[in-house]
């Protein structure tokens, strides 16, 4: 248990000290600022503009067009940040030999595995946390109806997601080679889900399902029981993707 | 007590047979020398030894303790100096000391006395500035105080010395004869003149086999021919005299550079007067005569060439 709780403290170290902490900590704010902002503001910004007598008719904006740019925020640059800032993780001390020193020493690799995942998770929802409060105040403050159904589990779903995005991260670095590899593997697996989540019937097994429904879960036009199996998947996933990740590692080749 | 223990060791990589049958071992308390040229198999056998690899066949033994491919408990026992160390370059040597000290489940307080006592022994005391701008000397030698750090049983260094200047090797040598008093040390080199400083017993690994093994001394003598060294003048004609030298079954090897000759033989104290026999015969004027000190480098060169 030693070795795990030190190895976290260093990957928090790591984060602070190469930036990456306050890079994601800055997009989080910005993505709950920025969210409500631009729901109320983009009307008035489109009818400021010359349009040559062209009328768009745009409805008051709603609390709904604020959750729907926070999340649509959060599942396409939110993941590819994630992506970035936890792709060379794990790529990036296999390649340059950062671990051996304390492998050499009997530092388990599944500890090492595992630390990197929880540091990794910890981070993420601070920044998710972040962001929504974020979010919340501005929304609270610029419009006058706040009322949405399920906020919580639609807010979970994409956290979820996410986990498991960083779960992706883990395996796909076990098995691919070279610095990048982690990251390339990860991003490809979730454009092959991308790709699947068009296939309607294979919706409900498709953990990107979870961070896609979830303005529809506010409206209440999805409802929670309808994502039961959606979400006992991917946390299956999660699960099953740490414990390939650890089998492969402890392996591997050094 | 055998400290480290190889039995029949073979790993191929594809069809490159790296070590074959490879079997030797460490007693407790001696420095011993790794030798053997580039890609001989030496980073290799250490990384078996630290279960980084996995042997083919064969089994190998840390203090009694079989090493397990993968995670290995024998690692507890074991500090190892990579070639080239890597470090996180965020953090200053006594935060690294600090992680690795947890790592290995050393307590507090126990961190902190080794920490004091490591960074001054490596030159590194009140070097506070991030491990990034450190220079590759200073690397090493941070990668020895990792190394020392949980007072292993067994220290693994593979060629600590090789990418260093002059004075970085001297001082990563002053700091290993230093560590000799407390550990046993496996040191694998190419630069003979290492080895015959702070080694006390060596191996020459050659196409995965040791070839050679036994203490330094004993080597030399064993081993090595001997070689006397003729300066003859400048006028003489070196490759005539060569040719003639050659006649005489006990000179096995002639070498010349310029207007030296040097005779490798089988016992020069017995046939130094054949040869300068010769050259009064001759009328060949003779600068200086020398017998050479037997040395690693010609017991390597005879062994491996």
């Amino acid at each position: 248990m030693r070795g795990f709780y030190a190895f976290i403290k260093k990957e928090f170290l790591e984060q602070i000290r190469t930036f990456r902490l306050w890079i994601l900590l800055a997009v989080a704010v910005l993505f709950g600022m920025m969210s409500p902002l631009m729901a109320k503001l983009m009307p008035e910004i489109l009818s400021s503009m010359n349009m040559e007598g062209m009328v768009i008719q745009i409805p008051e904006p709603t609390v709904y067009d604020a959750y729907t740019q926070f999340f649509k925020n959060f599942t396409q640059m939110g993941t590819l940040v994630i992506l970035l800032i936890f792709g060379g993780t794990l790529s990036g001390e296999l390649s340059k030999g950062t671990l051996i020193n304390l492998l050499a020493k009997g530092l388990p690799r599944r500890t090492v595995l595992l630390s990197k995942y929880v540091a990794a998770v910890i981070i993420w929802t601070v920044a998710y946390a972040l962001a929504f409060v974020t979010n919340y105040g501005y929304t609270v403050y610029l419009f006058p109806e706040t009322d949405v159904k399920n906020l919580f589990f639609s807010l979970f779903c994409l956290w979820i997601f996410v986990c498991f995005v960083i779960s992706l991260i883990m395996l796909s670095s076990t098995i691919a080679p070279g610095s990048f590899g982690g990251l390339i593997l990860s991003a490809g697996a979730l454009v092959v889900m991308l790709m699947v989540s068009i296939i309607p019937k294979a919706e409900k097994f498709n953990p990107i399902t979870l961070a896609s429904v979830n303005v529809a879960l506010l409206e209440g036009t999805k409802s929670v029981s309808g994502l039961t199996l959606t979400v006992s998947i991917t946390i299956l996933l999660i699960l099953g993707s740490l414990i390939a990740s650890i089998l492969i590692f402890e392996k591997k080749k050094l | 007590m055998e400290i480290l223990e190889l039995k029949n060791v073979s790993k191929r990589f594809g069809t490159l047979e790296v070590i074959n049958d490879l079997s030797f071992s460490v007693p407790e308390h001696s420095v011993f020398g790794f030798i053997g040229k580039n890609g001989a198999g030496k980073t290799t056998t250490m990384k078996m030894i630290l279960g980084f690899l996995a042997a083919d066949q064969g089994e190998i033994r840390v203090l009694g303790e079989k090493v397990s491919y993968g995670n290995t408990k024998t690692n507890r026992h074991i500090g190892y100096l990579p070639d080239v160390p890597e470090f996180y370059g965020y953090m200053s040597p006594r935060e690294y000391l600090r992680l690795c000290g947890e790592v290995s489940g050393l307590n507090k307080d126990r961190i902190v006395d080794r920490t004091n006592e490591l960074l001054p022994l490596v030159g590194l005391d009140g070097v506070n500035r991030r491990i990034r701008s450190f220079s590759r000397g200073m690397k090493q030698r941070l990668g020895i105080a990792q190394a020392l750090l949980g007072e292993p049983k067994l220290l693994i260094c593979d060629e600590p010395t090789s990418a260093l200047d002059p004075v970085g090797r001297k001082e990563i040598l002053d700091i290993l004869s230093l560590a000799k008093a407390r550990t046993t040390i496996i040191f694998s080199t190419h630069i003979l003149s290492d080895v015959e400083r702070i080694c006390d017993s060596i191996g020459m690994l050659h196409q995965g086999k040791l070839v050679v093994q036994g203490s330094v001394t004993e080597i030399k003598n064993s081993y090595s021919t001997d070689v006397i060294r003729l300066e003859v003048g400048a006028e003489c004609q070196t490759d005539q005299i060569s040719k003639e030298l050659k006649q005489m079954n006990f000179i096995s090897r002639i070498v010349i550079n310029e207007n030296k000759i040097d005779i490798q033989m089988t016992n020069a104290e017995q046939y130094g007067m054949n040869i300068l026999a010769y050259f009064v015969e001759k009328k060949i004027p003779v600068l200086k005569y020398e017998l050479l000190e037997p040395s690693l480098e010609n017991v390597f060169l005879e062994v491996v060439g």
